[in-house]
């Protein structure tokens, strides 16, 4: 009953929304597009071959599904960070130091505990501490979130920094953290693809959670109406402050279980210039801004970036490429992706030519 | 004792150059109703270009003017986008922020085949003051610059005509329109300058400071520098004490960590200096949650102006 109602709904919301979708899927591919575009310009002035890049960049990125999903996880994680705190009006660009205190919580709960569920929460409790914190200092102290935001996420590179090269380091290879113990490990499970990472499964159901949460309970709607109009959220009885703290608090523990995955269930241990760590909350940036910040967007567009990172590690290997072809491409993909009113102006251009024409 | 105050000061006027010029530029920006928080990409692009020119020309002038044009250019990227294009300003500001690390770091390793820093480049010299007792105090000549900019802006803003008209654009734009100020064209150019002196500021950090590039050269001081913004008030006298306050932050970092190791000699100094690394931006955040409460935002900024 409940199913048959919500298929009517989704149905009926695809017609209303036709237009909507229409410029969405148009606004993604043409920053998709743009971003290529000036990438290979941007490789070409570099002395490199942009179609030989690109070749590499797209069959090495595609080629094993488990390496692929993998890397997704932690920007899908840190692209959920973005997107639940900006649909309720809030920019979050904090999780570069969410994900950074979700990983180094959760390695010391997991080393002396030896149980990863244990792990796992308390990398959430500490990445939702810290977006609540931001929160707090937004709501309380007018601190714009995007000064407070930076200013942490290095506090939390440093401070990570020093805990692995002063407390955390493995004595027997100095340049790591301690690892993860054995038994304590997040491993794979077999599917058609082959073996896939279990976290891979745990972000795509938090993803189904957050949507879940945003589209279809009373927390969830408190955040959309505050995103849209927090004077309608305070004529309608909502306490604004409330969605940026609950909305901080969500997207924080997305960022740390971003982290606390990472390093459960997939690296293990936390090398000491934090090269395992570093970019992976810039990366959830474009994530959900390509995403259009609809957690199952997310999915898909956590997966592209994925194939971008892992892409730039291969034309290092093949090419001699460097991998900031990466970062290079999401920027020009995020700036593409800043300019909604140009796609509008261009498709109700491109519709008054048909219709003069009729 | 006396060592001590006169090297943290002169430290603090060195430090403080590109919080003040960035800071600077974003006022007048800020003032015309346009938000660019991607002064950070501006800082790490043009110090990465004033390298590369300086490089090669042996020229740190030279280096320093490159660094205003790639400003000048961001600039015009984010003008255009943010009045004309109506874009998202904040987004726009983040994409170019990832954009500008990218391309500035594929050339770090394209060009020196590099992945952490720069080999050392020519550097604009320091300006020595000598002082009673043998003692010198040494200054650049860009932090004098920096505060005669930052007064000639303040002046500019608050005392002439066309810096009544372009705080009108971060207003009221309405109004504004209806006075007959082109708000369109306020603003692009505001967002122009706000790019030119970031870049300065950023070209500064190798040529007048640091003398290489680094992967990390900016760390976020572009964010410091819009910290500054909020804490000045939008004035942009205010805004040297603030690049004061926040650039001592940054020298005593440094500082401190060098004093310990002097005084006990057994602790170990490297690894508990990324504990003192962490105090610029501690001080920062503390600065701004404890005086930014009273500040008064520019009531038009960040919101695109549609004419009708």
């Amino acid at each position: 009953m409940g199913l048959v109602q919500s298929l009517i709904r989704f149905k009926e919301r695809i017609r209303v929304k036709y237009e909507e979708y229409l410029v969405t899927t148009i606004e993604i591919l043409v920053s998709a597009i743009i971003g290529f575009s000036i990438g290979a310009l941007i490789l070409y002035v570099l002395g490199f071959d942009p179609a030989k890049i690109y070749s590499i960049l797209f069959t090495k990125g595609l080629s094993n599904p488990n390496y692929l999903l993998s890397k997704s996880t932690p920007i899908m994680l840190t692209g959920l960070a973005f997107a639940i705190p900006m649909l309720a009006g809030v920019f979050n660009i904090g999780g570069e130091g969410q994900l950074y205190i979700g990983a180094l919580v959760s390695l010391v709960v997991v080393t002396s505990t030896h149980n990863p569920i244990l792990g796992i929460l308390s990398g959430m409790i500490a990445g939702a501490a810290l977006g609540t914190f931001k929160a707090i200092l937004k709501v309380y102290r007018g601190v714009n979130e995007v000064i407070a935001a930076i200013m942490l996420n290095w506090v939390m590179y440093f401070l990570t920094l020093y805990l692995l090269t002063e407390k955390l380091y493995n004595p027997k290879i100095p340049h790591e953290s301690i690892p993860v113990p054995e038994d304590a490990r997040l491993g794979k499970i077999p599917t058609p693809l082959g073996d896939i990472r279990l976290i891979f499964f745990i972000a795509v159901i938090a993803s189904l959670i957050v949507y879940y949460i945003l589209y279809y309970t009373n927390v969830g709607y408190l955040l959309r109406v505050a995103g849209l109009s927090p004077q309608t959220a305070k004529y309608a009885g909502f306490n604004p402050n409330i969605a940026v703290i609950y909305s901080m608090a969500l997207g924080g523990a997305m960022a740390g279980l971003g982290g606390a995955l990472l390093l459960i269930g997939y690296v293990y241990s936390i090398d000491t210039t934090m090269s395992t760590l570093y970019g992976l909350g810039f990366m959830g940036i474009g994530v959900a801004l390509l995403g259009r910040n609809n957690p199952i967007g997310i999915i898909f567009s956590a997966i592209f970036f994925s194939m971008l990172i892992i892409g730039g590690e291969m034309i290092e290997l093949l090419a001699g490429a460097p991998p900031e072809l990466a970062d290079t491409l999401t920027g020009v993909i995020v700036i593409a992706l800043a300019l909604p009113y140009t796609y509008r102006m261009l498709i109700s251009y491109m519709r008054i030519r048909r219709m003069m024409k009729e | 004792m006396i060592e001590d105050i006169i090297s943290l000061t002169s430290n603090t006027l060195i430090y403080m150059v590109p919080l003040v010029l960035a800071g600077v530029g974003e006022i007048i920006t800020e003032r015309s109703g346009v938000v660019n928080i991607g002064l950070e990409g501006i800082f790490v692009l043009s110090s990465f270009t004033a390298t590369i020119i300086t490089f090669a020309t042996g020229n740190p002038y030279l280096g320093l003017f490159s660094g205003v044009i790639i400003g000048l250019l961001a600039g015009v990227l984010h003008g255009f986008i943010s009045v004309y294009l109506r874009g998202d300003q904040i987004i726009a500001g983040v994409g170019f922020n990832t954009l500008a690390y990218g391309i500035s770091i594929m050339g770090l390793v394209t060009i020196w085949k590099q992945h952490g820093a720069s080999p050392s480049v020519n550097k604009i010299p320091m300006i020595s003051l000598r002082i009673r007792g043998g003692l010198t105090f040494t200054i650049s000549p860009l932090s004098i610059v920096a505060i005669l900019i930052a007064i000639g802006a303040w002046y500019w803003l608050f005392k002439t005509t066309s810096g009544l008209k372009l705080r009108a654009c971060g207003e009221d734009p309405k109004s504004a329109e209806a006075m007959g100020v082109n708000v369109f064209r306020t603003r692009f150019y505001a967002t122009v300058i706000g790019g030119i002196l970031t870049g300065l500021g950023g070209a500064y950090l190798t040529v007048g400071w640091i003398g290489q590039f680094t992967r990390h050269i900016s760390a976020g001081r572009g964010f410091i520098a819009l910290a500054n913004v909020a804490f000045s008030n939008w004035n942009p006298l205010m805004a040297i004490v603030g690049g004061m306050i926040f650039g001592f932050f940054d020298v005593l970092s440094i500082y401190l960590p060098i004093k310990i190791q002097l005084i006990y000699p057994e602790v170990k100094v490297t690894t508990l200096a990324y504990l003192f690394k962490t105090i610029p931006y501690i001080g920062t955040l503390a600065v701004v949650s404890l005086i930014i409460g009273r500040a008064r935002v520019p009531r038009a900024l960040g919101k695109p102006y549609i004419k009708e």
